[in-house]
């Protein structure tokens, strides 16, 4: 637990800039713009409803999902523009609608002095109106600065690292220290900035210089605090990484940078460790991109915001390719690898040699107590049974067609995060999950695949794609082409099992699976 | 001392529609001398706040025109022709976020002077509204009473130097008390700054009390205009009867109550 500890310390300088500087500019442009915009409305009943009505319809979209619309509204764009973009227009609302509100409740009898007395417009706007709606601005602020600040924490799966990275890699790894870790943090921000900003209007109101300049003087340091490890050399605040030294590799990759991306389960971060350790070794500079969303990390592949990910062909076959009917495997990783370059330029390196689908999985003991060891045999049971799965699993073919297939219409669906499932079905919170096959928990918790003789469900093996730029790069596809075909199930099932159950990082189960691998390549050889 | 001089304001035949409205007011004139304290009286709704707002431009007339010291008001800034015309509302509408010293000093500060002349200017009118500098200058309009906030709504629109001071029922939510000392010092300070007023009452006593003349008003229409005496003794109809009615009844009852 200690070294856990250790370890999400020397993340925090790093995620906490990311954090800060994505939410303060989100803040501070949303500002600009919403209360301008507020002002002018203020006076123009029309143009506030219009206004008011479009921040609503934005407010109402769920952060992760405006977050994740910004990524194809940018043209596959990943990392800080889209998450910057998606927090500025969420901080618009409240402050947009106290301005307008804040405005408009003025007593008309302090309006009508100010222009009687003979105050120019300006001078009404600035002397009269805008101190004395303050109080409600302001309001509107602070509720922008609480859900900004929270809301930025969805930044990591659109690329853009933020204390979110905590939480979305602790509940993938059920590491639940850096689950709180992330969400203290982010709380803590957030509590810290809303009351700088009381007290800042506390300041005005009173017209206190000595307050005022206190807490300008706070503000600046928690921002200078926050954001200067990113310009400090990032070596000062690093936790020495993995050092594995591989020494096929001569320094053909020096001085470039590499951007590894990952999708967010426990086995891309094994396997994005793995990639990072053979390209340093090869010279270059990696950066991590971890806890991609599925379909965010192929856009961003395509657009060479990453060089390399790890995906799986059933998924490509299902959600890029818009095949319904799964085919056989080879047959797959043929037809997926020529559709990829000739589309997308996009190079499909080679299988990993092991395959992570999509099984339906229950608890041995009940599946034996109903006699069933097959989808084939569930159909009597349906009725009575319900099934859980990652939010995405129900909408996808996988489950449909194995619905539809075997009879399963009468099941009860549950969807919860992947990181929950598992034990859900050994407790019996459920009957059966789509798990993912090669985690470790399946045989941890004695849990029972169940067969697919329709063969229903599609193939899904492990495939290292490159982005056009990183594909025309011979020593990037020389530095990786030693893991082609080096990693079997029962390697990956035992690398997971390590992060899931063992409590070990990713990085320390990647050194693990990179042991296996040399000592497989030395017995072959 | 009998030079022709034009008067302060002169309202020729002014009119004011809203869009979709009846006419507010219709073809009225009036002028007022140096001096002089015109009362716009009537019930509620007769126009004559409308009359009194286009007087500084917060409204624009349909009809007619307007002139301030010889000059037609169409043809000025609006916001300059409000800063040489002292304005005082009902209630009392000063700014609650500053204190009496920033409401007081703000339309020499408007001007551009600087803040010792300002800071000169402010302790000046609070004398002369009898208000102590020392003990009110930093007080925030909410912690005064009611008569007094009325006091420093005098001192902000005098505080320029007005020639014409417009007033919309300044004393209406006064106790009587406050209401009589307010009038008799309004008055006061009228006769030794000279600056002319026009103000707006639905209370035809005050009228009568303060007024040089009255013009008592009726659907956008002045019924009748004179001295307060010529109103009492000659009105001019059956409704402006009626309105002197109430201060003639409390007249009586306080001359049986002396005897």
């Amino acid at each position: 637990m200690s070294s856990n500890l250790a370890e999400r310390w020397a993340e925090l300088p790093d995620l906490l800039a990311g954090h800060m500087l994505l939410s303060l500019a989100a803040i501070l442009v949303g500002l600009s713009i919403s209360l301008p915009l507020g002002i002018l409305a203020a006076s123009r009943p029309r143009l506030a409803a219009v206004v008011l009505n479009a921040a609503s319809v934005v407010q109402t979209i769920p952060g992760l999902a405006l977050l994740a619309l910004m990524v194809p509204l940018l043209g596959g764009m990943i990392g800080y523009a889209p998450a910057f973009l998606a927090l500025m227009l969420y901080s618009i609302l409240p402050i947009l609608r106290n301005t307008i509100v804040g405005l408009q409740g003025l007593d008309p009898v302090v309006r009508e002095a100010a222009r009687g007395i003979g105050m120019t417009p300006r001078e009404q706007l600035w002397q009269v109106e805008l101190p004395l709606a303050l109080p409600v601005i302001v309001a509107g602020l602070r509720t922008a600065v609480v859900w900004v600040v929270g809301a930025a924490t969805l930044a990591t799966p659109v690329g853009a690292s933020s204390l979110g990275n905590y939480i979305f890699a602790g509940l993938q790894t059920r590491n639940w220290l850096s689950v709180l870790f992330g969400c203290l943090f982010a709380a803590g921000l957030a509590i810290a900035l809303d009351q700088i900003i009381r007290l800042l209007e506390v300041a005005a109101r009173d017209r206190r210089k000595g307050l005022a300049v206190g807490v300008g003087v706070a503000l600046s340091a928690l921002v200078v605090i926050t954001i200067a490890p990113r310009y400090v050399p990032a070596a000062v605040f690093r936790g020495a990484g993995p050092v594995v030294a591989v020494q096929d590799g001569a320094d053909t990759l020096a001085d470039q940078t590499v951007v590894v991306g990952a999708k967010a389960f426990t086995e891309q971060y094994i396997l994005g460790s793995l990639m990072q350790t053979r390209l340093e070794a090869a010279g270059a500079r990696v950066e991590r991109l971890d806890n991609l969303g599925s379909t965010i990390a192929f856009d961003a592949l395509r657009t060479g915001e990453i060089d390399v990910y790890i995906d799986y062909t059933g998924t490509i076959w299902a959600t890029v390719m818009n095949r319904p009917e799964p085919i056989n495997r080879n047959a797959m990783l043929a037809e997926m690898t020529g559709w990829l370059y000739a589309e997308h330029g996009i190079l499909a390196l080679g299988g990993l040699g092991f395959e992570n689908a999509y099984g339906f999985a229950m608890a041995r003991d009940r599946a034996e107590a109903l006699g069933v060891d097959s989808l084939a045999d569930l159909a009597a049971h349906a009725e009575r049974m319900s099934v859980g799965g990652d939010a995405e699993v129900f909408s996808r073919p996988e489950w449909v067609n194995t619905r539809d297939r075997y009879g399963l219409g009468a099941m009860q669906t549950r969807a919860m995060d992947a990181a929950f499932m598992y034990g859900a079905v050994r407790d019996g919170q459920v009957d059966m999950i789509s798990a993912y096959t090669t985690d470790g928990r399946i045989a941890a918790f004695d849990l029972l695949v169940l067969a697919d003789p329709l063969a229903v469900l599609p193939p899904y093996d492990a495939v290292i794609l490159l982005s056009p730029d990183a594909a025309a790069n011979p020593a990037l596809v020389e530095a990786l082409s030693g893991l082609i075909g080096a990693i079997d199930s029962e390697a990956m099932r035992e690398a997971n099992r390590l992060v899931d159950l063992d409590r070990q990082t990713p990085d320390q189960a990647a050194v693990w699976l990179s042991d296996q691998l040399s000592a497989g390549a030395g017995d072959n050889q | 001392m009998s030079e022709v001089t034009s008067p302060v304001l002169e309202v020729r035949n002014v009119s004011k529609t809203y869009a979709g409205q009846v006419e507010a007011v219709r073809g009225v004139s009036l002028t007022v001398e140096k001096g002089q304290l015109l009362v716009l009286a009537g019930a509620s709704g007769c126009g004559k706040t409308s009359l009194l707002k286009m007087i500084n431009r917060l409204e624009e007339p349909s009809g007619g025109s307007i002139m301030f010291g010889g000059k037609d008001i169409a043809g000025e800034d609006a916001v300059a022709l409000r800063r040489r015309i002292g304005w005082v509302m009902q209630g009392d509408g000063l700014f609650p976020h500053m204190s009496v010293r920033r409401n007081v000093g703000l339309i020499p500060v408007m001007a551009g002077q600087d803040a010792a002349r300002v800071e000169l200017r402010v302790r000046e009118m609070l004398d002369m509204v009898r208000l102590d500098p020392h003990e009110f200058g930093d007080r925030m309009p909410g912690e005064l009473s009611g008569g007094q906030r009325q006091r420093v709504g005098f001192a902000r629109a005098l505080a320029g130097r007005p020639e014409l001071v417009l007033m919309d029922e300044p004393f209406s939510a006064l106790d009587p008390i406050t209401r009589d000392a307010l009038q008799q010092d309004f008055r006061d300070l009228q006769g030794e700054l000279g600056f002319a007023a026009v103000m707006v009452t639905h209370d035809m006593a005050e009228a009568l009390i303060m007024a040089d003349e009255v013009a008592v008003m009726r659907d956008g229409r002045i019924i009748q205009q004179g001295a307060p005496h010529t109103l009492m003794s000659a009105p001019a109809d059956d409704y402006v009867s009626d309105l002197l009615e109430t201060p003639r009844r409390q007249m009586r009852a306080i001359a049986e109550l002396a005897q």
